[in-house]
């Protein structure tokens, strides 16, 4: 626990990570940012996970391993979506989602 | 905890066996020919699938991170049943000349993503939960863009694993406000502690978005179209029915557990989603002119009418939910099948070009026909009754308005749906997709989709049987 | 006000505008460095909180893997110096309103909700204890995701590579 610092502190800190990657899915185009931006919201999930834990429940470390769960999973996510980035782009040479224009809504 | 307490993990674990089985016999075929290679991968899950209705305890296991009953039992075979399906048809597409020896991969996913499935159905622990559905969705990415040398599938893939990584995000921030307000990450200790405060609401809402995207509920289907469209047809079925499907499960079982206590706050959630879900959906898919498009966003309807039961929150409710899945699967599977032999044979996807396809491809035709009637809730066919028992279902909780709305809008879809019936059987063309005989593992499926169409909504017992079991699991939970 | 405290609150202000900066930078490799230091300063928080374990996966994971292929896969399929194309106003604003009024909501439930801090001492968390919990099948036993997540990360290792050694035909 850090001394001094309230809880509430702390989570609305991770809350404006957490929107911050909202903001970030939501304008980006490139697909690489938009990665950049999911890797911010489940670091301020990973945050609140942490410090909830440590605050109000540290008997038992649930926060503590969903959060090292969470970075397992992020860690296959962000390898598949590469290799996915990295297919597209031998395919068309850009990794835009606009420039795609076969589909459209 | 003894050995045999495995055994309560059994479909996950014959699913897990079945995985080393595909991946050691992928080794020991040609690339050249891979036929073996599927009949064994096909033998197995037809196994395990028949293997699922053999009475099975029912418990919890790993100190309650893994449950298990006759209800979940059932679940996981409803979406054994939909992959077995989605197998036999696949085989003419995994068969052609430059794909074969891309096969054991395909096979490989699509067994994980199941394992997945059946993980995310058992959850007892949101560790579980988030696990079984990071399994259901990564892999699933890679056979979205299976077809890597067009950008389209390529394309389907990215948005896929961006949008389940962006949407699980939201529902892990919301998951971390529960923890914080219940103290236990175990569904049991939520479920317990659990109270209704503007905190846990902010909870659920961000927890709820999260499975909204899986479902693609509207306002959270952005992609949805995309993604199916470009996706392999027969990827896009299993996106559509299994996908679906397993999230509709979770998502009963998590609102009627682990949210009870919460009832009033997500009841006028579910009322509100279903009426933009059901209209929204409805009016893109009057639109669509391309087939994978247009059961895409009928798709998104259809989710809108399987919340209908989710809002009743008893075991009426519950056993509509499952019912209407069984019957989706078959309906909506039997759709895609045919879709699926004609992109195959003769590449086209859009519904002009079945013009005058009754008149080369009777058979074909007809069992499109009766899919589209069952999808659209046509009596005497299954989606009759399933449609019919989730207004039901509705209507006991006193939705009334509710239900009318979601009655309009049958009517509505049916339109659509007998817009793709006209186009096979009256509109002319002058040069229509020729005759093709699909091969046998297509018309076996077919076959199975037909049959279910009709068992389903002719013998009353599935019916019974499901209310029964979801009554059951609503005495365990008192 | 300790040392410490004002340490936190810096560094807290720092991130939030490192992930502002990362998220609005118009070009790439920027983007990618500033969520680099977002990372290390999530790293240092794990540190602060003592959960050394923690901190060093996120080290190792996220800053020597995960930051490593968004560099690489960058650096592949992009030119220095490149910059993004600018973001249509009402795309931006709508983000934006949405972003801020979520955020809003979501402070104000915060700030609204007591937070009951426990007092527990425990022990300290060591590496041995974690191995422990990690393969436990009693209750706080993770032995079962333990399990499950190397089928995940298998079935991700397939699914990656099928996706890699796929040969374009007439494409360079």
């Amino acid at each position: 626990m850090i001394e001094n610092i309230p809880l509430s502190h702390i989570l609305i800190f991770s809350t404006l990570i957490f929107f911050t990657g909202v903001y970030g899915f939501l304008t980006r185009k490139n697909m690489i940012t938009m990665l950049i931006s999911i890797e911010l919201v489940l670091n301020a999930v990973n945050i609140n996970f942490v410090a909830i834990n440590k605050y109000m429940f540290p008997e038992q470390l649930e926060g503590h391993f969903f959060t090292l769960f969470i970075i397992g999973i992020a860690a296959a996510e962000a390898a598949v979506a590469i290799a996915l980035f990295i297919n597209l782009y031998r395919n068309i040479r850009s990794i835009d989602v606009d420039e795609v224009t076969e589909m459209k809504h | 905890m003894s050995f045999s307490d495995f055994l309560l993990m059994r479909n996950e674990l014959l699913l897990v066996a079945a995985a080393v089985i595909i991946l050691i016999a992928d080794m020991s075929f040609s690339d050249e020919n891979k036929r073996g290679l599927y009949n064994i991968s096909l033998l197995t899950m037809i196994i395990i699938t028949v293997l699922g209705f053999l009475p099975a305890p029912s418990g919890k296991l790993f100190g309650g991170m893994y449950i298990t009953g006759d209800i979940y039992i059932l679940m996981k075979n409803i979406l054994n049943i939909a992959t077995v399906i989605v197998l036999l048809q696949s085989r003419g597409w995994l068969e052609k000349p430059g794909q074969q020896k891309r096969m054991g991969e395909f096979i490989l996913l699509l067994v994980s993503v199941l394992i997945g499935m059946s993980y995310m159905i058992s959850s007892g622990h949101f560790i579980m939960f988030y696990l079984g559905m990071e399994l259901a969705t990564i892999p699933l990415a890679a056979l979205a863009a299976y077809e890597l040398n067009k950008s389209k599938s390529a394309e389907a893939g990215i948005k896929l694993i961006l949008l389940a990584a962006f949407s699980s995000g939201i529902l892990l921030f919301g998951t971390s406000l529960i923890y914080a307000a219940a103290g236990t990450l175990y569904f049991e200790g939520v479920m317990a502690i659990l109270d209704s405060t503007a905190f846990t609401t902010l909870g659920l809402i961000l927890f709820f978005a999260g499975l909204g995207f899986k479902i693609s509920l509207v306002p959270f289907h952005l992609w949805t179209a995309d993604v199916y469209e470009g996706a392999p047809t027969n990827v896009t079925s299993f996106l559509s029915v299994a996908s679906k499907g397993a999230a509709v499960f979770i998502l009963v079982i998590i609102l009627n557990t682990v949210f009870k206590s919460l009832n009033d706050v997500w009841d006028p959630m579910v009322y509100a989603l279903i009426i933009i879900t059901i209209t929204i959906g409805n009016l893109f898919a009057l639109r669509q002119r391309n087939i994978k498009r247009f059961l895409a966003f009928s798709s998104i309807a259809q989710a809108g009418f399987i919340m209908l039961g989710v809002i009743n929150d008893g075991g009426l409710g519950m056993a509509t939910v499952i019912y209407f899945v069984l019957v989706y699967v078959f309906s909506n599977l039997a759709a895609f099948g045919v879709a699926a032999a004609i992109e195959n044979e003769t590449g086209k996807e859009s519904i002009d070009d079945y013009n005058g396809f009754y008149r080369t491809n009777p058979r074909l035709s007809l069992v499109m026909m009766l899919a589209m009637f069952s999808l659209a809730g046509i009596p005497p066919f299954a989606g009759f009754f399933g449609k019919f028992f989730l207004f039901t279902a509705a209507a006991e909780k006193g939705y009334y308005i509710l239900t009318l709305i979601a009655v309009l809008n049958t009517i509505i879809s049916l339109y659509y749906y007998l817009l793709v019936i006209k186009a096979m059987f009256i509109d002319k063309n002058g040069a229509p997709i020729g005759y093709f005989k699909s091969d046998t593992a297509m018309q076996v499926s077919l076959v199975i989709c037909i049959l279910g169409i009709i068992v389903t909504g002719f013998t009353s017992g599935v019916f019974d049987y499901m209310v029964n079991l979801s009554q059951q699991f609503f005495l365990t939970l008192q | 006000m300790n040392a410490l405290t004002i340490i936190f609150y810096i560094m807290a202000v720092l991130m939030v505008v490192f992930s502002i900066m990362a998220v609005t930078s118009r070009k790439l490799l920027r983007a990618a460095i500033y969520l680099l230091f977002v990372l290390i300063g999530v790293a240092v928080f794990y540190l602060a909180v003592d959960y050394m374990f923690l901190a060093a996966v996120q080290v190792v994971v996220y800053m020597g893997g995960i930051l490593v292929l968004i560099i690489f896969s960058i650096l592949l399929t992009s030119h220095l110096g490149e910059r993004l194309q600018v973001v249509k106003p009402t795309t931006m604003l709508f983000a934006a309103v949405l972003s801020l009024v979520s955020a809003g909501v979501v402070i104000s439930v915060i700030n609204g909700f007591t937070f009951i801090t426990s007092t527990f001492e425990g022990d300290k968390l060591t590496v041995a204890h974690i191995g422990q919990q990690l393969l436990s099948y009693d209750q706080f036993g993770y032995v079962l995701p333990f399990e499950v997540i190397s089928i995940l990360l298998l079935a991700a290792m397939i699914a990656a590579i099928a996706i890699a050694k796929y040969k374009h035909q007439g494409k360079s």
